[in-house]
């Protein structure tokens, strides 16, 4: 059930040029911002759009090829989706939701039905078979949705964005569940989400897409440590420089320097990132051990649980994580020129 | 100040109700309207009388001069000619004229007609308001332009170009009747004809705004479930536009019903064979009243009966 596939396709303002692949029983998280064409993507996986370039392949089987203009239509797929907006045919049960895809498969309905009410009860929801999707909670209908789709056995399963709609406690609950479900689930999985966290705990690859392009793929721990897109950067809460490494110094764009530990990145152009925790502020220029000393203006303030995170704008632009008690000596609060010193240290750089 | 305007016990002006320094209370918009909950600082405003004083509160719109005598006039224009027909219907004879054979004839024929020409209209109908709704085809928008033009072509007009269509030197008619033997003009199919000309357009644009609004979103999910084309039209598309078919179907049967100048000039005006009941009312007006009146009334009690069904598609808050 492995999936290769070359996407290509131009919707409307969008180019979307794409490599992905993926093994039986993976869960791969596809992470990017909005209208960088992760629902595109995942609708052209699916057949609902077609490729102007490339191939789709899952399990050895060529479902599009725009090149040789062969196409299997959606129907003929196996694959089941889970939308963000739920999608249950209105005019039915949940019941009748979840045995759709198996009736329109040729099975009697009768068995269909019966299959139906395993799956709902193991979601569940048995309660609810007979209850129309309008009378259903959030949770309830997506727990319905991800039922649909499951029922059918399908090669591929894609959630688009699947807790997106629901509220802060049904979301907890659904990604637990979610989780359960995909570690029993034998094909390959595709989830679409703009949340890290989502991200982090439900996948075992990232891939990140922005623009329509591909800029990062790699397990949720080396997509955290090692971000390579300001996107990226923000959502793990890092501070990312790119610039040219020579001799343990990263120089920048407009010239600032990076003072770093290791001398050897491996290669000229790099990424450095600097963990909030790690910057210190002051108010006079320090004289310490910190190789990396810079003055800046402390613009905003973000307070974050018993951390406030303070964003620095200069020639080096950060943001720091302090203590509120600092902020309330420091008055950063009231803004102004600020010192900011990072040990080389902590200054991790890796090639770009 | 507003210590002595609370002893008056009931607060003052009339003209909006601005608080002493100029704000305006209310619940924020200036355009609202006085409330008689005040902003809590004890002031009351009776402009619009406190809720509860008067039972219900009145509107407070005020119409430009001279609207309402012109809106009185329009509705009275409206229901003079209802009117009339119900007082001055024959009522003691009714039975009688409404069951003579002609009548009966030309009611017979009438629902025969329109009721076939509303299943041709859905047999052909459905599948082209489904193409206009969901295929981008080259010549979509001269297609749409033409299912919209027997809803502005004057009826008759419609007659004639039938006739030119179809009748035995018509374009297509020559043709029909070399090979085939057929003849269409004067006959009741003829008749069917001329009501789908002119009644199949209402179907077609009620089903293709349902459509429209319902979306692909559904027949997307069903189509990556399993579902092919057929079977998702059948199962999904149709259940969830029925309300959309079902008054569609509706206003294509009583625009069918009431059909005249497409009918009498391309099918005629044979009784028993194309003779519908508008054009029976029209014949009977000469030498019968009483039975035009008669059918007349039916064919009201009709369009009453279609428009109290379909009130929620005309006005409802939907």
């Amino acid at each position: 059930m492995s999936l290769r596939a070359e996407i290509g396709l131009r919707m409307g303002e969008l180019g979307l040029e794409a490599r992905l692949s993926a093994e039986s029983g993976e869960v791969v998280g596809l992470l990017g911002p909005n209208a960088a064409g992760k629902t595109t993507l995942l609708r052209a996986l699916a057949g609902l759009t077609p490729l102007d370039r490339g191939r789709v392949v899952l399990d050895g089987e060529l479902l599009e090829d725009a090149a040789a203009g062969t196409r299997v239509p959606p129907d003929r797929r196996r694959i089941g989706i889970v939308f963000q907006d739920y999608r249950l045919f209105p005019h039915l049960s949940a019941l009748d939701n979840v045995a759709f895809g198996l009736r329109a498969r040729g099975m009697s309905r009768r068995e269909s039905r019966d299959r139906a009410v395993e799956w709902l009860t193991r979601f569940g929801l048995a309660d609810q078979a007979h209850v129309r999707p309008r009378a259903l909670s959030g949770g309830q209908a997506q727990r319905v949705g991800l039922a649909r789709a499951l029922v059918i056995e399908p090669r591929l399963l894609l959630l688009d964005e699947p807790l997106a709609a629901l509220d802060a406690g049904a979301r907890v609950e659904l990604r637990r569940e979610l989780r359960r479900h995909l570690s029993t689930f034998a094909g390959t999985c595709l989830l679409v989400t703009h949340d890290p966290l989502e991200a982090m705990t439900l996948a075992e690859q990232l891939v990140v897409l922005e623009d329509g392009r591909l800029t990062q793929s790699g397990t949720p721990d080396q997509v955290r440590a090692h971000p390579r897109s300001r996107y990226v950067a923000e959502l793990v809460g890092l501070n990312l420089f790119r610039g040219t490494a020579t001799d343990g110094v990263v120089v920048l764009a407009n010239g600032s320097e990076l003072v770093l530990a290791d001398h050897d990145v491996g290669s000229p152009e790099v990424f450095a990132v600097i963990h909030p925790r790690a910057v210190a502020l002051y108010r006079a220029r320090p004289e310490g051990s910190p190789r990396n000393v810079w003055p800046g203006t402390a613009e905003g303030l973000e307070v974050l649980g018993d951390r406030v995170r303070v964003r620095i704008e200069g020639p080096v632009p950060l943001v720091a994580e302090v203590t509120p008690a600092a902020v309330a000596a420091l008055r950063l609060d009231d803004g102004g020129p600020v010192w900011a010193s990072v040990k080389a240290t902590e200054v991790v750089a890796y090639p770009a | 100040m507003n210590v002595e305007t609370e002893k008056r016990g009931v607060a003052v002006q009339e003209t909006g109700s601005t608080d002493l320094r100029g704000g305006l209370i209310g619940d924020g918009s200036p355009l609202d309207e006085p409330s008689a909950r005040g902003s809590g600082r004890g002031r009351r405003s009776t402009a619009a009388g406190r809720p509860g004083a008067r039972g219900r509160r009145r509107s407070g719109n005020r119409a430009p001069f001279g609207f309402v005598p012109l809106a009185v006039l329009g509705i009275v224009f409206l229901a003079l000619p209802v009117v009339g027909m119900i007082l001055r219907a024959p009522w003691r004879e009714l039975p009688a004229d409404l069951t003579d054979p002609g009548v009966l004839t030309a009611l017979r024929l009438s629902l025969v007609c329109s009721v076939s020409a509303v299943v041709v209209s859905c047999l052909i109908g459905v599948p082209l308001a489904w193409l206009l709704a969901r295929v981008s085809f080259p010549g979509r928008t001269v297609a749409r332009a033409l299912v919209v033009l027997p809803m502005v072509l004057p009826p008759v007009v419609g007659g004639v170009a039938l006739l030119l269509a179809f009748g035995r030197n018509g374009l297509a008619g020559q043709w029909l009747d070399r090979a085939f033997g057929i003849t269409l003009p004067f006959t009741t199919t003829g008749a069917v004809m001329a009501e789908t000309f002119v009644a199949m357009p209402f179907l077609v644009v009620t089903v293709e705004a349902g459509l429209r609004s319902l979306g692909q979103r559904y027949e997307d999910a069903a189509s990556t479930l399993g579902a092919g084309r057929w079977s998702t039209f059948r199962r999904v598309t149709l259940p969830l536009i029925a309300p959309s078919l079902g008054a569609g179907a509706a206003l294509c049967w009583a625009r069918a019903l009431g059909e005249f100048g497409a009918t009498i000039t391309f099918a005629g005006n044979m009784p028993g064979r194309t003779q519908t009941m508008p054009l029976a009312v029209y014949v009977a007006l000469q030498n019968n009243v009483g039975g035009a009146i008669a059918l007349s009334l039916v064919l009201l009690v009709v369009s009453l009966t279609l428009l109290i069904a379909l009130r929620g598609h005309w006005f409802g808050s939907r």
